[in-house]
């Protein structure tokens, strides 16, 4: 029964590359894959052929993109804490004033 | 009086307005506004002193961040103690670090606590500022750094990697790991704040898709 023989090993190749995601493989990528890249890419770290691919995965897939969106709200309640930074007036004149003494001269 | 020389003129025009950063760096890494005032005052007199070693239309930020944190660095003896708490902080930090991504993986784990309730993290911004910046200056100092200069200011790995001088794996790793005790900080900030509710039981409706 050769059939047999031939289904038997298309299940198991298919089954060696099963994702966690039956929808899966957005951009080429599994879930895992794409969750492992997702701070690189975040940070513009990957290189244009894998940060399009895990662009398109992170984006398009279901149950990545709530991981996405969490990270990025994340990382944009840091960013708003810190630039509500600024210095104080007086330290530039602080600061200016101390590099007069040393040679330095506004226009 | 003379015309300015280039490296004056460039020091007005790309370095001095970086002030802002600068402060903000400083800020984090000597915790209190004074010390962070005195730092940033020195950094810029450095910088003056040693301006024909800044390459004009290069990153004045980069440089100065550097400089910033030599003037730090060497002040270090004054808060030995301080410093002496630190480096034991990110002793241990550090032994739960080998940080990736990814199932089981600490930096799965808020997201994972939460997913039923806020999947997309919405709850983060109603943390305020204050609690932020605070957990930022409650990080061990080797991650602080990193995680100030690229989440903060923007540098890249690579640009971290110059300013802090180890290399840019060493850089990740400890950005990965700063990012990660941020998020559980921040979460147990959001818990305390009513942000989110500590026990609700988890929905398993069928909605969510999820067999």
């Amino acid at each position: 029964m050769n059939w047999v023989r031939e289904l038997r090993r298309l299940l198991k190749e298919a089954r060696g590359k099963r994702t966690d995601d039956p929808d899966g493989l957005e951009g080429g990528l599994t879930c895992q894959e794409a969750a492992d890249h997702l701070q690189e890419w975040l940070d513009s770290e990957l290189d244009e052929e894998m940060a399009a691919r895990v662009g398109v995965h992170l984006e398009t897939c279901a149950r990545c993109y709530p991981r996405l969106a969490f990270e990025r709200a994340f990382r944009e309640a840091v960013e708003r804490a810190a630039r509500a930074e600024k210095a104080p007036p007086d330290l530039k004149a602080r600061v200016l004033q101390a590099l007069e003494s040393e040679g330095y001269r506004e226009e | 009086m003379s015309p300015p020389t280039d490296a004056e003129r460039t020091f007005r025009e790309e370095v001095l307005p970086e002030i802002d950063a600068i402060y903000r760096f400083a800020l984090r890494l000597a915790g209190s506004p004074a010390e962070a005032q005195d730092l940033v005052q020195e950094t810029f007199l450095r910088a003056w002193k040693n301006r024909d070693a800044y390459t004009p239309g290069t990153r004045a930020r980069s440089w100065l961040f550097t400089i910033c944190r030599n003037v730090f660095l060497r002040g270090e003896e004054r808060r030995r103690r301080h410093e002496e708490i630190v480096r034991e902080q990110s002793g241990q930090a550090a032994g739960a670090s080998e940080a990736a991504t990814g199932d089981g993986e600490p930096d799965h784990a808020v997201f994972m606590a939460v997913k039923d309730r806020d999947p997309e993290g919405t709850f983060w911004a109603g943390v305020v500022d204050e609690r932020i910046l605070a957990a930022i200056d409650g990080l061990p100092g080797d991650f602080r750094e990193v995680v100030v200069l690229s989440d903060l200011e923007g540098l890249s790995y690579r640009e971290v990697a110059q300013v802090v001088g180890v290399p840019e794996g060493t850089v990740k790793s400890r950005l990965f790991r700063g990012r990660q005790i941020l998020k559980k900080e921040l979460h147990e900030v959001a818990l305390e704040a009513g942000l989110l509710d500590r026990d609700a039981p988890e929905p398993r409706t069928s909605e969510g898709g999820e067999p």
